[in-house]
């Protein structure tokens, strides 16, 4: 800290150079900037559900339909059971990759990916019945938001089963190499962040909004 | 290795800062830093000679308001100046005493002190301390939605307060008075002495209600109510204008503000009364459309339809716009023309 | 085309139509002939000295951080010249158009600009300032400088950087393109609602200030998630934490404020262009929109950002203080803490900036007393410097005067920032010139280190000083420039003059108006100087050379590598033993650079990819703002398709053989004059002897043309 205390370092034993330096854990790396990029979308859903706090109030309804009447609960628990099972076999398919089992990885992930699929299914179904009633983000300023934050968050469910397609591909072609080690851990990471997020959407967005 | 070493690199002509250092003498040795500052001031004092003191409207208060932030401003800029000027004085005392070749001695590996670290954090912590008890106080004293210091007045003096209805159009204002039934567009006229209070909407865009010499900002928004509120000292004519940013007409939007006896305020009102124009909602609605008040546009409306100023916020929270037609200043003059076409003055 | 849009649409062009170039405004097309004349110029020399090949492979292809940042330099100071203009018109216009007897040409009712341009103007000033030539700059450098100072030989992510300096420039490039293609967004940078809603709003302006804008935020974000990642991951072994060089401290937490402030930008904008495209209702005035939200959403990120900009430039003068004063910073750990305090308490002050908006007072009164607290780690900070100076020894080159400037500039901004702060005064002058003069204090504290850094970093990127004599020029007339121009700038806030007039009514202000047009040919001639400068620094080069310690008492670790930089950074990782390790190292003589046989070196290869992406996104952006949907969705694609093709790419390293290495190292050319420069460290008779004896292959001589080279960049 200060200058006096560098003279404790006996300049006669001190290392000076790193001989032979590894160099830095690619993996680990990787993984951290991926930590840094979710904090980032975190904070978009964060402006996102601030947005909805501000916007859920009676005004911003405009006199249209208030959310306890269009909420469809069943979707709504289809589309969590989808994910969170989603979720879980992914976590399998993590197992086998540390059993370094190719098919294990591949099989799990193509299983996650379906789910995932179905997860849109449901979640479009939702949507378009909404649509139908009348119910559509340019009625009101609470419905912007509503419809913003489950089509973000079905965005992202797009990305991630285009992801596993990619990586089952990565996977069959060149097995464990580190790039796909590190695009298979950072997809477990984006994959489960999807799940946590998806808790917030249905407590703020759906319980919420049949509470109210 | 001090200044031996200095002379030790200044034989090897390539080395650049004892070059600088060597300029920096010369320099002071010159006194050319005089005749610099000589230059500098003779020229400052040439160029702000021209300046006058007549426009600084922030600086001659004639309100209670404005008198009141005054004394606030005054406070806080001597406060903070007994902290700015002696670090300043630090700053260069410390670059002249310790430029080198100066008479500081030099301490290579000095950079700690305890004692310094805590009168650098202590000094700006009370310092804040101080400040931030000051903003608080003057927060509340020229709160918008009820000023200490007007409320104080109101008490002491009771009587009842002059109401006025603000509305902000894309670019005009137009003042409501809802208990004379009249309006005024670009001309706002209050008694001396009496509180004035007001309440404020916009149709289109966000504007902020300004008149320097008597009374701060408060925002002007579509589909909402602020409020403000205002006691004038001193008769006179006061420049007032709109400081948000609201489009095109916006350096035109301004009024003035005429801060009259309460007889002839009274007179004022009779024989705005007298005036033969109404202001219905289906005449606002017109008058409320893209408009820039180039000539100051002043007019007033002998009665007004009750409840108008509830009625604009409601429209708008239902979503009624005055939209803004394409790119309409690209040429101005040819949309003066037009607008003046357009609208007739009084058409309402 | 999903909402009601005045004027027309095709399919197949969008809102495009040939009306849309403003051939008849003389500005305009006189802008766009120099502009055109100087792309043809630059592409047919570039053609006819056989520099495209060189061009492609060593800068638009680079993942070096080190050319990277050069390119985000360049960026940064040719949308800085930009910003000047504007600045220029703005001045000029508001000195004509004063009273209403004031004479108007050009379809304007008085002085030379319409409303609907200037404000254009000064829309497209604000937000290139700040996004587009502060922010490059300072990313740049820092980009330059961390990875040197913490031992790395590259970014965590080189990709990933290249990528993030393309979309910055696809920004950029956007902002340039709406002059000549429709217009820009004409009323403020920050945005106004409902004013940039549709209606009030109806032309394509905001529309590029939308995806302009955009684009910047990400690229800013990737960038920052890089810098973290890269300081986190990537220091040489024995650099703690509190070894951490203190402009790497200072890119830290800057950074930090940039992950999470960006993302609030990109959903305030979102929701904004949510509203214009497809008609939702989040900022509208009615339909349950609610309009101020967006003025919370804009200034939760707003506000961090002033500090996300004002910290590396912080950062900046701690570097080039203790140099030039010869010994440690005062009170380092202070320092650190100062800086985190800054970046924590940004995050609750934003409300300062809408005081006005009829907040019940004790909500004021929290954001009041919360500003004020960022005075008291500034405070701390600018003590730090000035004991940083006493018992010093200080000189004054270029670097340290620019810094010092800086810390001046501070003070009056500081003083001013606390006066806003101080809400029942901010009732009578916000929106008004008092702060706008108050926050280009500020923005010019960021100018004048950025200068000083430039400066001071120079000789470590290319091997040369810069010359002293234009220089200086340079750094007086901008002084002169910002005196005249800033202080009947403060004036004028006192007497209650609003910002961003294209007329103004009252005559008593027009002598203060024309005092700034001083001002502003201080800053004309500062300019031309600054060319000079340039111009004859690059002329001298060769005897301008320095050593890799080029000022004799840099104390950090980029000093320790030569100048220029080679690719690799360091043949040799060093091992950190204290802070201050180049100082530390001369004190005790150890300054020896050659640590043994070398080795073959780890390298990322080049790859056009994230220019293909930065050019993707330009036209991504275009066809949003046009409305071209096809184009869109073809953007969309090929960006997916080429990320998901890159996944694929196994051959994106390399290792440069040992033999390169030895080759580059000898032929590196900071040797410095054999009795090198005093440390400036007690026992003078320590020398910064740095480099190896050349070899055969001298300066210059030998090390072209690899391919890529690893040798420093101007080769
Ligand atoms: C980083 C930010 C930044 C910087 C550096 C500046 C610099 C300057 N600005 Fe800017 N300004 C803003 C950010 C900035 N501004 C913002 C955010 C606004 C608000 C916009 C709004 O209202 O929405 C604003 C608004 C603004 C206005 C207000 C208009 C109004 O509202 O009424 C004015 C008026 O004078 C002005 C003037 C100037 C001047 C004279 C400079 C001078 O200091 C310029 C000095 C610069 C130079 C002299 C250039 C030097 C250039 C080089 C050395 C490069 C040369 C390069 C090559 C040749 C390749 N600015
Ligand atoms: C780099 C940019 C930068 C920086 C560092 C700052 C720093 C500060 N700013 Fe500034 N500000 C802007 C850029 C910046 N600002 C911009 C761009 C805008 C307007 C945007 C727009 O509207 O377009 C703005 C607007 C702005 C406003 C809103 C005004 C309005 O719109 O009405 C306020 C209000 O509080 C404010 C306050 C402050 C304060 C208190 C600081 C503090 O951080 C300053 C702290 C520094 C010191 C105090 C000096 C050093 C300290 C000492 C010597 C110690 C002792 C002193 C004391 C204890 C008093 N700023
Ligand atoms: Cu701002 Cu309501
Ligand atoms: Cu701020």
């Amino acid at each position: 800290m200060r200058a006096s205390a560098a003279q404790k370092v006996d300049p006669a034993h001190a290392t000076l150079w790193a001989r032979h330096y590894p160099g830095h854990d690619m993996i680990g790396t990787r993984t951290f900037g991926f930590w840094l990029y979710m904090l980032t979308d975190a904070m978009v859903y964060a402006a996102l559900f601030a947005s909805l706090g501000v916007l859920s109030h009676v005004v911003n309804l405009a006199g249209g339909p208030s959310p306890s009447a269009f909420i469809n609960p069943v979707y709504a628990y289809g589309e969590t059971i989808t994910l969170f099972l989603s979720v879980l076999i992914y976590g399998y398919s993590m197992v086998a990759l540390k059993n370094g089992n190719h098919s294990g990885v591949i099989g799990s992930m193509f299983a996650a990916m379906l789910l995932g699929m179905v997860y849109l299914v449901i979640a479009g179904i939702d949507i378009r019945e909404m649509f139908a009633q009348g119910i559509i983000p340019e009625a009101s300023g609470f419905l912007s938001i509503f419809f913003t934050i489950i089509i973000y968050h079905a965005l992202h469910i797009i990305v991630g089963v285009v992801w596993m397609l990619v990586m089952m591909i990565q996977v069959a072609r060149e097995g464990f190499s580190a790039n796909v080690v590190y695009r298979l851990i950072n997809l477990r990471l984006f994959w489960h962040f999807q799940a946590v997020i998806w808790v917030f959407v249905f407590t703020f967005v759906y319980l919420q909004g049949m509470v109210v | 290795m001090e200044a031996a070493g200095a002379k030790e690199t200044r034989e090897d002509g390539s080395d650049i800062y004892t070059n600088v250092y060597l300029e920096v003498q010369v320099f002071i040795e010159n006194k050319r830093y005089e005749m610099c500052a000589k230059m500098l001031l003779s020229l400052a004092a040439l160029t702000l000679g021209g300046c006058s003191s007549d426009g600084l409207y922030l600086l001659k208060p004639e309100g209670l308001i404005s008198h009141t932030f005054y004394h606030y401003f005054i406070l806080d800029v001597v406060i903070m100046l007994f902290i700015i000027v002696p670090t300043t004085l630090l700053t260069i005392w410390a670059m002249w005493r310790y430029r080198k070749g100066g008479k500081g001695s030099y301490h290579p590996t000095w950079s700690h002190s305890s004692t310094i670290e805590i009168i650098v954090w202590g000094i700006p912590l009370v310092t804040v301390g101080i400040l931030s008890y000051l903003s608080v106080k003057a927060i509340y004293d020229v709160n918008p939605y009820n000023p200490g210091v007007i409320s104080k007045v109101q008490k002491a003096n009771g009587g009842d307060p002059v109401e006025v209805d603000v509305i902000a159009t894309d670019w005009r204002w137009l003042f409501i008075y809802p208990q004379q039934h009249i309006a005024s567009v670009n001309e706002l006229v209050v008694p001396v002495g009496v509180p004035v209070r007001f309440r404020l909407t916009s149709t289109s865009v966000m504007n902020d209600f300004l008149i320097p010499q008597l009374v701060g900002m408060i925002d002007v928004m579509p589909g909402m109510r602020t409020k403000q509120a205002l006691v004038a000292d001193k008769a006179g004519t006061y420049i007032g204008y709109s400081a948000d940013y609201s489009g095109a007409g916006l350096s035109w939007m301004h009024f003035q503000t005429r801060a009259v006896r309460m007889a002839q305020f009274a007179q004022w009102v009779k024989s705005a009364q007298q005036s033969p124009q109404h202001l219905s909602y289906a005449g606002f609605d017109r008058f409320a459309k893209p408009y820039i008040a180039v000539g100051g546009d002043r007019q007033i409306f002998g009665s007004v339809q009750p409840g108008l100023f509830d009625h604009v916020i409601d429209e708008v929270m239902r979503g009624k716009v005055w939209p803004t037609p394409m790119a309409m200043t690209e040429n101005m003059v040819n949309y003066m023309k037009k607008q003046r076409a357009e609208q007739k003055a009084g058409d309402y | 085309m999903l909402v009601h849009l005045q004027g027309p649409w095709t399919p197949v062009l969008g809102r495009l139509t040939l009306q849309q170039i403003p051939y008849e405004n003389p500005i305009l097309l006189g802008t766009f002939t120099f502009v055109a004349v100087l792309a043809i110029a630059i592409l047919a020399a570039t053609t006819y000295f056989g520099k495209w090949e060189y061009l492609w492979r060593e800068w638009l292809t680079t993942v070096d951080h080190k050319k990277i940042g050069v390119m985000y330099c360049l960026l940064g100071l040719i949308m800085l010249f930009r910003g000047f203009i504007d600045a220029l018109m703005i001045r000029t216009q508001q000195a004509i158009a004063v009273g209403h007897e004031a004479p108007g040409y050009m379809g304007a009712v008085h002085g030379y600009l319409t409303p609907f341009h200037l404000g254009q103007i000064f829309t497209a000033h604000g937000l290139i300032m700040v996004v587009f030539a502060a922010t490059p700059l300072l990313v740049g450098i820092m980009n330059i400088i961390v990875p040197l100072q913490i031992g790395a030989r590259d970014m965590a992510y080189p990709y990933l950087n290249a990528l993030g300096l393309w979309l910055t420039t696809a920004g950029a490039a956007l902002v340039m393109v709406s002059l000549f293609i429709g217009n820009f967004a004409h009323g403020g940078w920050y945005g106004f609602v409902p004013y940039f809603e549709l209606p009030y709003s109806p032309g394509v302006g905001v529309d590029y200030w939308i995806w302009t804008f955009q684009l910047s935020a990400i690229g800013t974000s990737l960038g920052s998630i890089n810098l973290i990642a890269t300081i986190v991951k990537m220091r040489a072994p024995g650099m703690t934490w509190m070894r951490l060089p203190i402009f790497t401290w200072a890119s830290l937490s800057t950074n930090l404020i940039a992950l999470t402030s960006f993302p609030v930008l990109m959903v305030s904008l979102a929701l904004l262009a949510l509203d214009r495209y497809v008609g939702t209702h989040f900022y509208t005035a009615g339909m349950g929109g609610n309009l101020m939200l967006y003025s919370d959403l804009f200034w939760v990120w707003g506000h961090p950002e002033v500090y996300f900009l004002i910290l590396p430039a912080f950062g900046m003068m701690s570097e080039i203080i203790p140099t030039f004063s010869e010994k440690p910073l005062f009170g380092y750990a202070t320092m650190v803490i100062a800086s985190f305090a800054i970046g924590g308490v940004s995050w609750g002050v934003w409300l300062h900036h809408f005081f006005t908006m009829a907040a019940s007072p004790s909500v004021n009164s929290f954001y009041s007393v919360t500003t004020m607290l960022v005075g008291i780690p500034t405070g701390v900070k600018v003590f730090n410097w000035v004991f940083t100076m006493y018992r010093g020894r200080v000189r004054y080159e270029l670097p340290m005067l620019w810094a010092l400037l800086a810390l001046f500039l501070l003070l009056v901004g500081g003083m001013t920032g606390m006066m806003n702060a101080f809400a029942s005064s901010d009732y009578m002058w916000h929106n008004g010139l008092f702060v706008v003069a108050h926050f280009h204090m500020m923005v010019l504290v960021i100018a004048a280190s950025v200068f000083g850094a430039v400066e001071y970093w120079f000789p470590k990127v290319f091997g040369f000083k810069l010359e002293q004599k234009w220089g200086k020029w340079f750094f007086w007339f901008m002084i002169l420039g910002t005196g005249w121009t800033f202080v009947p700038m403060f004036l004028l806030g006192f007497a209650g003059m609003t910002r961003r007039l294209d007329y103004i009514p009252y005559m008593q202000w027009s002598p203060y108006l024309h005092v700034m047009l001083v001002g502003m040919v201080f800053y004309v001639l500062a300019v031309c100087f600054f060319v000079a400068h340039l111009y004859v620094s690059l002329r001298d080069r060769v005897s301008n050379r320095a050593g890799a310690d080029a000022w004799g008492t840099g104390r950090s670790l980029e000093w320790m590598t030569h100048s220029p930089v080679p690719a690799y950074n360091y043949a040799f990782i060093p091992h950190i033993n204290v802070l201050d390790e180049w100082a530390w190292r001369k004190e005790n003589g150890l300054t020896e650079l050659h640590a043994g046989d070398y080795e073959g070196i780890h390298m990322p290869k080049n790859t056009g990819i994230p220019l293909f992406l930065g050019m993707l996104f330009m036209g991504l952006g275009f066809a949003l703002i046009w409305r071209i949907w096809w184009l869109a969705l073809l953007c969309v694609a090929l960006i997916v398709g080429l990320i998901i093709l890159r996944s694929f790419d196994r051959d994106t390293d390399m290792t440069i053989p040992a033999h390169e290495v030895e080759r580059v190292e000898r032929g590196a050319r900071d040797e410095t004059p054999a009795t090198a420069r005093s440390a400036g460290m007690p026992g003078g008779a320590v020398t910064a002897h740095s480099a190896l004896r050349p070899g055969t292959d001298g300066i210059g001589g030998g090390t072209t043309s690899t391919n890529p080279s690893w040798a420093p960049m101007d080769r």
